[in-house]
């Protein structure tokens, strides 16, 4: 016990008053405190196949090798190898290591934060089993810690954290689109309710850009019965933090939701649409804070397909042009949520039609991974969205069918870029439309 | 099936023929390259020999089996393996998938051997009734299994044995082997001979090593059963998708407990992970969905020779079928202490570096704007 407090003593790291600040030094310590188990064995494992390459969009549809997804994990590999393994250690010794300097952190940056939208699809293909998007994730631990983040990322995340939205989004805003919903809907949306099923969040891009998405649940609510709330506490629960990778942010950003949770009582949440928003807060959320939550977390997709096959929804009449659908990665490969969604189109359209690669391959839009915070990374953000364009021209739907805010905002955005006309829609809108209206 | 003509024109062209995309020959190349863990700079190297090379002459034969490795192989799945199977070989001869019957299928096999004397490719599926059993067990078309191998092998390039049956014998040779059934490489001496062991093997391993010896023109480094090491190289066990479970000693004790249903490792239950080295565990069966192991059933090692007579499926590999001698225990200990040592280092390191971590503020990310 005394040893460990005297190592503790050694190590940690002095305080004084000048204003702390963002260093390589502390980057480095960043990187080693995420080099364990699973890091050494995959660095060790991997075979330099470059299969990886194959599965990223930023790499496909730029042919650039330093996109290649392993090289952009390099900082993370060499201080693998500098300072946990034996050969790296002698290699030290010899003078020949391969340092990480800042210049190496400042070319990093495009690579991971850029062109890596931490879709998965990489760790999918990988021969030996190596989740490079996990190692991703890890390396930004470093690279913010050594203040190589981009800049619209670390805004968004002064924001989230200042304001409560990475969009500097505050309540009032949601109370406009709230009375807007209350007027066209004649139903009452409800506000810091105590000991209902559901507290609803919500992503400050459903807030601007896709108000429809909050009707449409509140329809649907309505019609089947459910009791639900949103929060004046916390009403975003999109995670800057886990974008820019940075759990001490990113815990600030869980602790909200769940202090909100437990106030208003609640056994369910639900996450907003937004992809990364659904991750953070379903998988890495109680990771992150250390304990496990009072209350399970559902997407919006996984209540809906619930309630529809306990019968809780009756929907009428039939989308009849042809619809084509885009997972997003990380519902679908990440969370494994998949046929819930096709069960629901099911229900509405009769012309449904696959993208070929979908459900866990599917290929990612683009957007996701905080690169559409990013405005330096705009250019790649459509490069690789040429991939999306390909798989959907090959199906040529009349109207594109998704589930996450970022997604479908990439999704017109890209669209718009190529003129091609295919709108996009929202699938909880799309069944909101088809409810069996009550007497 | 192709006919033996066919075998003049290059592996490109008949693809081209077969409408095979230039992008999809690629993706094959580089598929089959990261699979033989070759660097991707021999990507190019590879679609170049594959485009030249003439689709070798296989003959296919098949002795005491269930044909059970046959259907593995035509349901071998990504790349496209299964457009590209019969396309990267002439397949001459193949009791189950030729059109041919009777004395025309016996002449396609000699036609073969004839045309490509010196060249050919021999697959054995199927153990064989070993010399001194009697020639009757199994026969084909009038001939003794033992009779056709040699008078087949006798002219052939190279002689592969795919599946548990012709590599080590297999179920035919289990104990009390009543049909004095022997392996190929029991048999054939003076060829090399590359073993494909699993009961049914991996299709890909097929695939991969036809490959291989068209892109090279030797066979793949092969370990000390005569199986290709880029397959064979490593244990079930270490690349097990429920290894952390054992690494973290946690059991499941019958198939239905907690331990099982939450994915723990199998060990207790008889799993030959540990002492079986096959590809299952990183390519995965049907289309990489899932595996034995994964699907919840103990690995039962049946790439390994012997493998029906090694003990009960269900008996863990390390309960001794003898008692144990204090020196095993001794063993035990030094190992548990050294690898303890190991861990506590590796664990030391690592917290080390956890507390150097410093958390990060709101007002550092500011400054940074």
């Amino acid at each position: 016990m005394s040893e460990l407090t005297l190592a503790q003593d050694r190590t940690t790291p002095q305080r004084d008053a000048t204003p702390s600040e963002l260093t390589l030094e502390r980057g480095l310590a960043a990187f080693r405190a995420e080099v364990d188990g699973p890091v050494a064995a995959f660095f060790s494992s991997c075979v330099h196949c470059g299969i990886c390459a194959q599965a990223c969009p930023f790499y496909l549809e730029t042919g650039d090798p330093k996109y290649t997804p392993i090289l952009k994990l390099e900082p993370l590999r060499r201080v693998w190898e500098n300072d946990f393994t034996l050969w790296g250690k002698i290699k030290g010794k010899l003078g020949l290591q391969q340092q990480v300097t800042d210049e190496m952190l400042t070319e990093w940056e495009e690579l991971l934060y850029d062109s890596c939208s931490m879709c998965g699809r990489c760790s999918m293909v990988c021969p030996v089993g190596n989740d490079l998007a996990l190692m991703i994730r890890k390396s930004r631990e470093g690279m913010v810690q050594a203040g190589h983040a981009p800049e619209g990322l670390i805004a968004a995340s002064v924001r989230a954290i200042k304001t409560g939205s990475p969009m500097g989004l505050q309540w009032k805003t949601l109370q406009v689109q709230i009375e807007h919903v209350q007027t066209s809907s004649g139903l009452r949306v409800p506000v810091d309710q105590e000991g209902v099923e559901y507290l609803v969040l919500l992503s400050s891009m459903e807030i601007i850009n896709f108000p429809e998405y909050l009707e449409a649940i509140t329809k649907i609510f309505d019609h089947a019965g459910v009791t639900w709330t949103l929060s004046t506490q916390c009403f975003e629960a999109t995670n800057a933090g886990i974008q820019i990778g940075n759990k001490d942010i990113a815990a600030q950003l869980v602790e909200r939701v769940v202090a909100a949770a437990q106030t208003l009582k609640v056994p369910k949440v639900i996450s907003p649409e937004c992809g990364h928003a659904f991750t953070a807060i379903r998988w890495e959320g109680p990771n992150l804070i250390g304990r496990p939550y009072p209350f399970r977390v559902f997407h919006i997709i996984e209540v809906l397909d619930e309630l529809r096959a306990s019968g809780r929804i009756k929907t009428e009449g039939m989308e009849t042009d042809r619809l084509s659908m885009h997972d997003p990665c990380n519902l679908a490969r990440k969370s494994g949520v998949i046929d819930q969604q096709r069960n629901l189109m099911n229900l509405v359209a009769e012309n449904f039609v696959e993208l070929k690669e979908h459900g866990k391959f599917q290929w990612c839009c683009g957007a996701g991974g905080g690169v559409s915070s990013n405005e330096r990374a705009e250019p790649l953000k459509m490069a690789a969205f040429k991939r999306k364009k390909a798989q959907i021209e090959e199906v040529n739907p009349e109207r594109m069918v998704t589930m996450c805010a970022t997604c479908r905002t990439q999704l017109e955005e890209g669209l718009e870029e190529f003129n091609m006309e295919i709108p996009v829609v929202g699938l909880t809108e799309m069944i909101a439309e088809h409810l069996v209206e009550k007497n | 099936m192709a006919a033996p003509k066919t075998t003049d024109q290059t592996l490109g062209a008949s693809l081209r023929e077969r409408g095979v995309s230039r992008r999809g020959f690629m993706k094959f190349c580089a598929a089959t390259a990261s699979m033989m863990a070759l660097p991707p700079s021999m990507v190019p190297a590879i679609a170049a020999a594959l485009e030249q090379a003439k689709r070798p002459s296989v003959i296919w034969l098949s002795f005491q089996e269930c044909t059970g490795c046959t259907e593995s192989l035509t349901r071998s799945h990504a790349p496209s393996v299964e457009d590209l199977i019969l396309d990267l070989i002439s397949l001459d001869y193949h009791h189950t998938l030729q059109a041919a019957a009777g004395d025309a299928a016996e002449r396609a096999r000699e036609q073969a051997m004839h045309d490509h004397a010196g060249e050919y490719l021999v697959i054995v599926d199927g153990s064989i009734p070993g010399p001194r059993a009697n020639p009757g067990f199994s026969t084909v078309a009038g001939h003794s299994n033992y009779d056709m191998l040699m008078e087949t092998v006798e002219h052939a390039a190279a002689v592969i044995a795919v599946g548990s049956c012709a590599t080590f014998g297999g179920l035919p040779a289990a104990k009390p082997n009543p049909t004095g059934a022997m392996s190929v490489m029991d048999l054939v001496k003076h060829k090399p001979v590359i073993n494909v062991s699993g009961c049914p093997p991996i299709p890909m391993v097929i695939t991969g090593v036809i490959v291989h010896y068209l892109t090279f023109g030797r066979l793949p480094e092969l370990d000390e059963y005569h199986r290709p090491m880029a397959f064979f190289g490593q244990s079930i066990h270490d690349r097990c998708s429920r290894r952390p479970f054992y690494d973290r000693g946690l059991f499941a004790k019958t198939f239905d407990d907690e331990g099982a249903r939450l994915g723990w490792c199998l060990y207790e239950l008889g799993c030959k992970g540990p002492t079986s080295y096959n590809a299952c565990a990183t390519m995965r069966w049907n289309d990489g969905t899932s595996w034995p192991v994964e699907a919840g059933h103990p690995c039962l090692g049946c790439s390994e020779p012997r493998f029906w007579d090694a003990g009960g499926f269900y008996n863990a590999v390390s309960v001794p079928t003898s008692p144990s001698g204090a020196a095993v225990l001794a063993a035990g200990a030094v190992g548990a202490i050294a690898g303890g040592a190991v861990a506590v280092s590796a664990k030391k390191e690592t917290k080390a570096a956890l507390t150097h971590r410093q958390p990060v503020t709101v007002e550092e990310l500011e400054a940074k704007l």
